[in-house]
């Protein structure tokens, strides 16, 4: 068993630069602002080639979540937890929810992107939102 | 009008290797043969099966998992029409080389050596990790293995629809049946819901019921032009229609699986092979799933219409889905506890159905089997007929 990888695509390292300096920026389109996830050369939307790396709001709201009991990573122990968010951009990105956990389900919790060490590098992680501690269902149609 | 792939071709010959054998023997530490030798053992028999010679094949494909050159050099094959495809994809194409006139008899050889092998399904190496970006770009959050996709997916539909969990386990329970009456089969004992409940998550919600086997082993089949089909043998089992559609966008970032659950492509496919086939859901006598894990059963149930939306649940439980009561699905027991050959081992199933050859299991009166398999947001259906 080893750690997690990241990977390092030829589009990735403006996004591992932006998490490492703790504000994710994703891809932009500079013709149909359109956001890309993960990186890519040009945009699944409209083709363009040309984008602008833009930080994301930090904001998103749960579409699903899994909890691991079996062991897959050295850095990740079990029982742990994956959750894929919805951002406001458009993408879903998948991260881990840290502190609080939702009573019931956690479909439509509002969460925000934090950032920490983790196995010698910085990524995001989510936690529940103060503000907003039961968010609205996502609107499928958005996604 | 065409009727597309539609009584083209037919499967002529079938044949396996002894999976519950190499099971017991792989996990006493052996390794009875490689990818190759699997294939080429299954191979032998599903000849033997079709009652033809080596010099009869003019048309070969081979699985992901072995090199088509080497399959071609070991089984003794020059063809003149040949590629490489998974058993979906690989039946499809054998239909369309026959209709376009590039083969008349097409050998489909699988063999892998996966559990032997080693093979991974998550963690920092992933078996198609190649293929599917979604394998390990999600690893630094602790994602990581198809069925962990599958169980997100499945999360959300449960806690949109009120699938339970007692619901999902109809799955394992009705396979179970079926492999218990099923001499080939790895799983020989029934389980109960109970069983189920209480057996270890693996990635909640899905329990270790959820997942496939693996093991090593091969299938082969032999599909013959319609007219040689009926020269060779007294009962070929054609293929009446086949579908296609691919979810790739949004794929890495698990829109597709999320948002709709897969079910647009499923809803495509269904039109065109119903269409094709001439047939409906009310007319198949029973229903073969890819099921690398049991979520694709209700999927499937869904997105093809055998239910209302958001009724999967209801359906397994009230209606059924064994070969008790209902709609039998996956009555070999399938890839939880059959044998997992990546979807091979249902194009055997469905072939011995319609046959009438399965013995205690065998469903009455089988007139069609529909085989669907909709892994990482590829739709693909293949409906099997007299």
């Amino acid at each position: 068993m080893a750690n997690s990888k990241i990977v390092m695509g030829i589009d990735d390292k403006p996004l591992w630069q932006s998490i490492t300096r703790k504000r994710m920026e994703l891809q932009c389109c500079n013709t149909c602002a359109t956001f890309r996830y993960p990186p890519a050369p040009l945009c699944a939307n409209c083709l363009a080639l040309e984008s602008t790396w833009t930080a994301i709001s930090g904001k998103g709201t749960i579409l699903s979540w899994v909890v691991f009991h079996r062991k897959y990573f050295d850095d990740h122990v079990p029982p742990y937890n994956s959750v894929a968010v919805l951002l406001p951009e458009g993408p879903i990105v998948v991260s881990q929810l840290e502190g609080p956990e939702p009573e019931g389900s956690w479909i439509g919790q509002a969460v925000e992107f934090c950032y920490a060490e983790h196995a010698g590098r910085m990524q995001h992680h989510v936690r529940l939102s103060p503000s907003l501690a039961h968010g609205a269902e996502p609107d499928k149609a958005s996604a | 009008m065409d009727k597309g792939l539609s009584k083209v071709a037919a499967v002529v010959g079938v044949g396996h290797t002894d999976w519950r054998g190499d099971y017991k023997r792989v996990r006493a530490g052996e390794k009875p043969r490689d990818s190759i030798g699997y294939g080429a053992l299954a191979f032998k028999v599903a000849l033997e099966d079709a009652g033809i010679q080596v010099s009869d094949i003019d048309g070969l494909i081979v699985g992901p998992t072995t090199a088509y050159e080497r399959v071609g050099e070991v089984l003794g094959i020059d063809a003149r029409w040949g590629g490489q495809a998974d058993a979906m994809m690989g039946v499809i194409q054998a239909c369309m080389a026959i209709k376009s006139g590039l083969a008349e008899v097409v050998a489909l050889v699988y063999g892998n050596d996966q559990r032997s092998g080693g093979a991974a399904y998550g963690g920092d190496n992933p078996t198609g990790g190649v293929n599917y970006l979604a394998l390990r770009y999600h690893a630094p959050w602790g994602l990581t293995s198809q069925g962990a996709m599958y169980s997100m997916m499945m999360r959300r539909y449960m806690e949109e629809t009120g699938l339970t969990s007692a619901q999902l386990a109809e799955v394992a329970v009705a396979q179970r049946l079926g492999s218990s009456l099923n001499p080939n089969a790895i799983m020989q004992d029934r389980i109960t819901v109970e069983e189920y409940l209480a057996s270890p998550m693996v990635c909640e919600p899905l329990h270790l019921f959820d997942y496939c086997l693996i093991n090593d082993g091969g299938v082969a089949l032999i599909i013959a032009e319609a007219g040689r089909a009926r020269g060779i043998r007294k009962d070929p089992v054609f293929v009446h229609g086949v579908g296609r559609y691919d979810l790739n966008k949004g794929a890495t970032m698990l829109e597709p699986r999320l948002v709709n659950y897969y079910m647009p492509a499923q809803k495509k496919v269904a039109e065109q092979l119903f269409n094709m086939a001439g047939v409906g859901p009310s007319d198949m006598s029973t229903l073969q799933v890819y099921d690398s894990f049991s979520p694709h059963i209700p999927l499937v149930l869904e997105g093809y219409g055998y239910c209302r939306q958001g009724e999967a649940g209801r359906f397994m439980t009230e209606h059924g889905i064994s070969l008790e009561r209902g709609l039998p699905i996956n009555t070999s027991g399938g890839h939880l506890s059959e044998s997992y050959m990546q979807g091979w081992n249902h194009q055997v199933e469905a072939v011995r159905q319609l046959r009438g050859t399965c013995g205690p299991r065998q469903v009455p009166d089988c007139k069609f089997v529909h085989y669907s398999s909709d892994v990482a947001g590829k739709a693909i259906s293949i409906i099997y007929g007299h």
